[in-house]
């Protein structure tokens, strides 16, 4: 603390201050004040599915441009169907058997994976909190699935927020990465995301995700799967509705 | 004859310049990024929005006092650590502190200019510590033993095949040039390395005070890989890399990927505000932020330079700039290069020590056009010459060359004086003849001046000035010129 203190004098001589009075900032109202955002979210949660399914369609267009393989899907069921096709067709790239990993999410869950693969060695794995092994589960998968908790069109992200059961790594260490989307959870872009991220009591760590892992350090040459995942698939969950 | 000894800026460069395929490099990278955010800029719906982030930004400057003891505090309540570092040696001691306490073999590296500047990969090694880049451009200049050049593509002056022979030679790899093969072995051996580190070390492209969090920007997820695989993380801010508001980081780190890499937001934009919770599997279990001043507070002191701590770091002056676009990013030689490196590696580490930086920038001012932030790089390049023309206690600098001051005097009295000033010209016509060449032009210089004629053919000075032609063709005083009036302007 002393540190920070003899620190921060520093700072406030170096501004005209005097370099002992610490300030405090409510004295400064206006420096953490935040515009008013309850237009923003009237705005996302009025959205009509005309509306939403518009915002799907950019989100599509400009995650195409990105690399991000995207799919929709009316029903979890039909999800289920592209996350099959997805586990058998890919090949593991660090090992020979197909691990999956997945977050702890009811969306994840009532995708009823367990009961699709009665032929072929796939093992499913689900990141409950209190699992020891969860870290070399994740290493061994070469799939992560997870259900990201909003979706910006404009810029073709999805943000993952740290919860329990839900850690950073299923986005990050297999080779695929399968985002489930709820369409009603895709906002129009980034003001509207962060909106709702001030709604939040509490944030721990969280991550924007918009495309697989690239780089172009070589000669300025595009390749994907850098470090982290090289496909990554979206699935939007646009389930019919009859009301609103 | 005996020339002069070079400085290492002017021999750096010569080699960049001789170096055809570096200058393809910087062509093709200066082509498309450089135009590319000029025409983003100018395509963008919200024209407002880089004058109000600027603004932002330095207001936040007048108010750093505040909000880092706020990030500091919101950090602390998550349970992470906080060390304000006056120096770099106090940054270094504090960081090995931390790994000695681990018990730290191996530490993973996110791309960080900030370590650079501190020096702080030597210290971790000098402590037997093994220190390895992951991002891959800096994985390949740390396997070469190089130093980066460019702030965003740090291995531009290297070609494919030097690359795999590289790899070939340190990873055992058989070898290939061809970039997706090379990125996947890269991806393998840093897999390994990533996953049994012991200690992440990365920097802060911008932290945000009201939520407490550090964020950080990568498309290849290696910053992702080091913040949360590692039991321990250790990031170091330079103390103005702060917003007040979530508000303000969402306009600023925008601004930052568009000006780095045209893009609306990079692949991944990271989050981090403490350790990670216990029921986590995964995120470091020990977070500690060292916020670094080690010179910064000397330049928010000083009103003239202050603007140059608005900088988020985009790299994208480099991108524009016609003379890092030849002289690519080695002649600097400091972490930071470009316009940008002009300006902050002489206020960082010495407005003597660095001053062929200040003075080899051209001042055209397209630095400050490209900035997202629109610094104006020129204005401090200038202030910087300044500087060193006349000395400055403030900033511990003594005169450049003295005798530029007496040359100076000299030619204000010359100039001042026209039949001085005549007679000079006349004796300066006479002392050209014998290096005027047969197409009229002046090839080679004597002494000093062989300088400005290293590159270039010079124009002999004409046999007559202006005034002396007009003085012949129009000796008869000119009619006087009718002057307009308001009919014949709406005429």
């Amino acid at each position: 603390m002393h540190k920070q203190t003899t620190f921060l004098a520093n700072v406030r001589t170096a501004l005209g201050e005097a370099p002992q009075v610490e300030r405090s900032k409510s004295t400064f109202p206006r420096l953490f004040a935040a515009p008013d955002t309850t237009e923003t979210l009237k705005k996302i949660c009025g959205r009509t599915v005309t509306e939403l399914n518009e915002l799907v369609t950019i989100f599509l267009h400009n995650g195409n441009m990105l690399n991000i393989s995207s799919h929709i899907a009316e029903s979890l069921h039909e999800a289920a169907d592209v996350v099959v096709e997805l586990i058998r067709t890919k090949e593991p790239e660090f090992n020979y058997v197909k691990h999956v990993i997945m977050h702890d999410h009811p969306d994840i869950a009532a995708l009823e994976l367990w009961n699709r693969f009665n032929r072929e060695a796939v093992t499913l794995h689900t990141t409950f909190s209190r699992d020891r092994q969860i870290t070399d589960k994740t290493i061994a998968s070469f799939i992560g699935i997870t259900a990201p908790t909003i979706g910006v069109a404009d810029s073709a992200t999805v943000i993952q927020l740290t919860e329990p059961g839900r850690p950073r790594s299923t986005s990050l260490l297999p080779s695929l990465h399968i985002a489930l989307l709820r369409r009603e959870n895709i906002v129009a872009d980034l003001a509207e995301a962060y909106a709702l991220l001030r709604q939040k009591s509490y944030l721990d760590s969280l991550v924007f995700i918009s495309g697989p892992s690239k780089t172009a350090d070589i000669e300025a040459h595009m390749v994907y799967g850098a470090h982290g995942p090289r496909e990554l698939h979206l699935i939007v969950l646009a389930e019919p509705v009859t009301e609103r | 004859m005996s020339k002069k000894p070079q400085s290492q800026y002017c021999m750096d460069a010569k080699k960049s310049m001789d170096s055809p395929r570096l200058q393809a490099s910087l062509h093709s990278l200066q082509n498309r990024f450089g135009k590319g955010a000029m025409a983003l800029w100018a395509e963008m719906d919200d024209q407002d929005m880089r004058r109000r982030v600027k603004k932002s930004r330095m207001k936040n400057l007048e108010y750093l006092d505040i909000l880092l003891a706020e990030l500091a505090k919101n950090v602390r309540t998550r349970g992470g650590h906080v060390h304000f570092a006056e120096t770099a040696q106090d940054a270094i001691d504090y960081t090995l502190d931390v790994a000695r306490k681990n018990e730290v073999k191996r530490v993973v590296k996110g791309k960080s200019m900030l370590s650079m500047e501190i020096a702080i990969d030597p210290a971790l090694q000098e402590a037997g510590i093994e220190v390895v880049e992951t991002d891959l451009g800096e994985y390949i200049i740390q396997l070469a033993g190089d130093k980066p050049s460019h702030i965003i593509a740090p291995c531009i002056h290297m070609d494919r095949s030097r690359i795999g022979e590289l790899f070939a030679e340190k990873l055992g790899i058989d070898y290939t040039d061809d970039p997706p093969s090379l990125t996947a072995a890269a991806r393998k051996a840093l897999r390994e390395k990533l996953l049994s580190a012991d200690m992440g070390l990365t920097g802060c492209n911008l932290a945000c005070a009201a939520t407490g969090h550090i964020s950080l920007v990568s498309n290849e997820g290696n910053i992702r890989m080091s913040t949360t695989m590692p039991p321990v993380h250790v990031a170091l801010m330079g103390m103005e890399r702060i917003v007040a508001t979530l508000d303000e980081h969402r306009e600023t780190v925008q601004l930052l990927t568009r000006g780095a890499a045209l893009q609306k937001l990079s692949t991944y934009v990271s989050f981090v505000g403490g350790p990670s919770s216990d029921d986590d599997p995964d995120g470091s279990k020990e977070f500690h932020l060292v916020i670094i001043d080690n010179g910064r507070s000397k330049i928010l002191a000083d009103p003239e330079f202050r603007e140059v701590l608005a900088c988020i770091r985009c790299g994208a002056c480099l991108n524009i700039c016609p003379v890092y676009g030849r002289i690519g990013g080695h002649a600097y030689n400091s972490p930071y290069c470009g316009p940008i490196g002009a300006v902050v590696t002489p206020l960082l580490d010495g407005i003597n020590k660095h001053a062929d930086l200040c003075k080899g920038e051209t001042l055209c001012g397209a630095c400050k056009d490209i900035c997202p932030v629109q610094i104006d790089l020129p204005r401090m390049l200038a202030a910087l010459r300044q500087k060193l023309a006349y000395g400055s206690d403030r900033w511990n600098t003594r005169q450049h060359n003295p005798l530029e001051v007496y040359a100076f005097t000299l030619w204000r009295l010359i100039v001042c004086w026209s039949p001085l000033y005549r007679t000079g010209l006349k004796i300066a016509r006479l002392c050209q003849r014998p290096f005027v060449e047969k197409n009229r032009m002046i090839k080679r210089m004597a002494g000093v001046a062989s300088g400005w004629t290293d590159g270039r053919d010079l124009p002999p000075i004409a046999k007559k000035t202006f005034d002396e032609i007009w003085q012949e063709k129009h000796a008869t005083p000119l009619p006087k010129l009718p002057v307009a009036t308001k009919e014949d302007n709406n005429a």
